[in-house]
């Protein structure tokens, strides 16, 4: 290993592109330690709190390739795998009746690699995105522990692959379903929260560079307020606090108020329940001032330390 | 001898580590020999030198369950703490070991029969030891006088003790269920001072909606069970596959196994096969006791009927007491369960919290809706078992298993009281019984089930 890193710098280098972490969230140390024991990273958490983006981060950190596997009921190995390729295998045996062995029909010329098997194969390391693995059944996530383990597969006709290279696999689930103990075993976890006011400030900053500070704070707090007061079905997510802040910052205001979050709310809340719930528990005004209550408690604190 | 020192130094650190999963084991987490390798893998590399950082560590390669967390949390402050702080718990613990014993052996003095000791379990003796002294003592005279004879004079032999202690194990067991309703009054648990210290931090901060009993979750909490309930009951929703699966002519032809099967023909399409629908989504079919009994879960039944019934089309609902009450399509928003239970009730013209008949209950079910059980019926019941007729109810509900796909019994009961309650033996070989009073519980079960 040349270019083996030490977690410093795997923090800056998180940080050079933009992706932005806390101490506190561990994201940086846990992902790092994924990565050097060369485990799978399980990372679970509420939707929209950025568990994609982790894996997409890691892909442009350890400069490999991001192969990325959308899981969904029903998904099977045909789909995750491989697949022969029916059609060729036809043609084939059409065209050499007298000379055909078993061997040349199930070669790697007539496999149709799908993403775990293209991760395997390639030549170079991939970062490899499972995400959303709550969302199969059991079987696919039995049918994943020899990949997760060993990082091999095998194919009945053909015996068993192992990785050119190891791919770096990142998991995700937002815990519809009870993983098994057999696949959080061979994983390193990771949980993360909705991020706090002063982590979505940071974001904010760094993904939308024109918003001022000041705006920045408020959206935060305001979103912040909606998450942790309000038991929502769908909380808003970090890239749901962006639209927001990137709409705000087209209709050229420069403060939140009362009319325009009425206005706006449905880039939060995107559903008829939690809307509802959001006018007959808090309404926009008390959104606002529990924010600016949540402000004057933090320059409080602030000034104690100082 | 540096070598030999450094082999030293790593096997301390195993077994620092070792023994901490231990300790976690004994909270509750599941930790295998890999998670452990893991753990001392990543701190070599990480390092020991940042408190937090080792935290992180371990907490990313021994904890994969996010309820976990506040345990693991906890186990690691105690088991990382000061020696002094580690001597100070096990002096507690040491203590209030002896008084426990003390007070037990104290019990084996009092609750004696003409000299002899009482054969009463050791739960009613820990009964006795925590009532208030005027009470223990209303027990002692109780002895003592019939130690003595009859109240007509007429003197007792030992052969009177049996009768004695069943009045005695009446009391206690009278006093256990005024005491502390469902948790068993045991002895102060671990001698091990920084597992005690643990057990008493995790019940202190007490964040662990998820496992306390439902009837004791306070109304602030509720928003977080609602979350919790609605979450689960959208999973049992979602466990029916859409997948085809391979059959005999149903539905479309399957055109990747049809080629598969017929490439060793030569690519002529001798044998067909066919897709079909895996299997059909269940109907559900819920009935809930509302009886005075179950009257402490009716927000827990609620909230999990409503949550079932927001994302479950097509689910029929029934509460039932002494009758039963269809509760179908009586859903509304904002609208609190016994409000809802209350106007169903007056059109029927009942009573809610009155007693329990199930066998009634099943018996109109059956009459007045025959079309409910179909085999492609999930049965639901949430109920506590205690119910008039039992015996006749177990056989209707022997009658119903047999209709339906499956019967799936919530049992509000802890599991060690079902001994004591008359019909749960009747009910159990119909049905898969599970204990249901925590929100652990359900999340357990729908985990197994589906």
């Amino acid at each position: 290993m040349t270019n083996r890193r030490n977690l410093d710098q795997f923090e800056n280098e998180l940080e050079a592109i933009g992706y932005i972490t806390e101490r506190d969230d561990r994201i940086a140390l846990t992902a790092f330690l994924a990565t050097e024991l060369g485990k799978p990273l399980l990372v679970s958490g509420p939707a929209g709190v950025g568990k994609t983006e982790i894996a997409k981060v890691l892909s442009k950190v350890l400069d490999a390739p991001l192969i990325r596997l959308q899981c969904y009921e029903g998904l099977d190995e045909t789909k995750a795998l491989y697949e022969w390729n029916y059609q060729r295998q036809l043609l084939k045996i059409q065209m050499g009746r007298e000379h055909l062995q078993e061997e040349d029909l199930f070669s790697t010329n007539y496999l149709l690699p799908r993403p775990l098997l293209q991760a395997l194969l390639s030549e170079k390391r991939t970062v490899l995105l499972i995400d959303e693995i709550d969302k199969t059944d059991s079987e696919f996530e039995a049918f994943l522990f020899e990949l997760l383990g060993e990082f091999q597969v095998t194919i009945p006709e053909m015996g068993t692959i192992k990785a050119k290279e190891q791919p770096m696999v990142v998991l995700t689930s937002n815990g519809e379903r009870e993983l098994s103990d057999g696949l959080k075993r061979r994983c390193i976890f990771l949980h993360v929260e909705p991020p706090s006011v002063n982590k979505e400030v940071r974001i904010l900053r760094a993904k939308v560079p024109d918003l001022p500070e000041r705006l920045a704070l408020e959206v935060a707090r305001a979103v912040n307020v909606l998450r942790e007061r309000l038991a929502l079905n769908k909380i808003p997510s970090v890239s749901e606090t962006m639209d927001w802040a990137k709409a705000l910052l087209v209709m050229g205001k420069t403060g939140l108020d009362p009319a325009w979050v009425d206005a706006t709310l449905t880039l939060l809340l995107k559903s008829q329940d939690d809307v509802e719930l959001f006018y007959r528990e808090m309404g926009a005004e008390r959104l606002l001032f529990e924010a600016s209550k949540m402000a004057q408690v933090e320059r409080h604190v602030h000034g104690q330390q100082l | 001898m540096d070598n030999n020192y450094d082999n030293n130094l790593v096997s301390e650190l195993d077994r620092h580590i070792v023994e901490f999963a231990q300790l976690l084991r004994t909270v509750g987490l599941k930790i295998s020999p890999s998670e452990i390798s893991d753990a001392t893998e990543g701190l070599t590399l990480i390092g020991l030198v940042d408190r937090e950082k080792v935290e992180a560590v371990l907490q990313a390669t021994l904890v994969k369950n996010v309820q976990h967390i506040s345990a693991f949390k906890e186990a690691f402050r105690a088991y990382f703490a000061s020696l002094e702080q580690k001597e100070a718990w096990q002096k507690e613990v040491a203590q209030k070991t002896s008084q426990w014993n003390e007070k037990i052996e104290n019990t084996y003095q009092d609750l004696r029969f003409q000299d002899n000791e009482l054969d009463i379990s050791e739960e009613q003796r820990a009964v006795y030891a925590s009532l208030p002294e005027k009470d223990k003592q209303r027990l002692r005279d109780f002895l003592e006088k019939s130690s003595n004879g009859t109240r007509s004079g007429v003197p007792v032999d030992h052969s009177y003790q049996p009768m004695v202690e069943r009045v005695l194990r009446g009391s206690l067991e009278y006093w256990r269920k005024k005491l502390n309703e469902d948790d068993p009054i045991l002895s102060p648990g671990s001698t091990d001072g920084v597992l005690s210290e643990v057990e008493r931090a995790l019940r202190d901060r007490e964040v662990e909606v998820i496992s306390r009993d439902l009837k004791k979750i306070s109304p602030e909490e509720w928003p977080e069970v609602i979350r919790l309930i609605r979450r689960l009951s959208q999973r049992l929703a979602s466990q029916v596959t859409r997948r085809y699966r391979a059959a005999r002519r149903r539905g479309g032809l399957d055109m990747r196994s049809t080629l598969r099967k017929n490439l060793r023909y030569g690519g002529v399409l001798v044998d067909r096969s066919y897709r079909s629908r895996r299997k059909g989504r269940p109907r559900i079919v819920l009935l809930c006791d509302i009886s005075g009994s179950m009257l402490k879960y009716t927000e827990f039944v609620w909230q999990f009927v409503y949550g079932l019934a927001s994302v479950v089309s097509g689910i029929k609902t029934f509460a039932f007491g002494e009758a039963l009450i269809p509760l179908t399509g009586k859903f509304r928003k904002g609208q609190t369960f016994e409000v809802m239970v209350k106007e169903a009730l007056s059109v029927s013209g009942k009573e809610w919290g009155g007693g329990t008949n199930l066998a009634n209950a099943l018996e109109t079910l059956q009459k007045k809706y025959p079309d409910t059980f179909t085999k492609q019926t999930l049965l639901l019941i949430v109920s506590d078992a205690q119910t008039l007729e039992g015996d006749k109810a177990a056989a209707l509900l022997g009658e119903v298993q047999r209709h339906v796909r499956q019967v799936l019994w919530l049992n509000t009961l802890p599991e060690r009281r079902w001994q004591e309650t008359p019909y749960v033996k009747a009910f159990l070989p119909f049905c898969q019984m599970y204990e249901c009073y925590t929100l652990a519980h359900l999340s357990q079960i729908l985990n197994k089930q589906f």
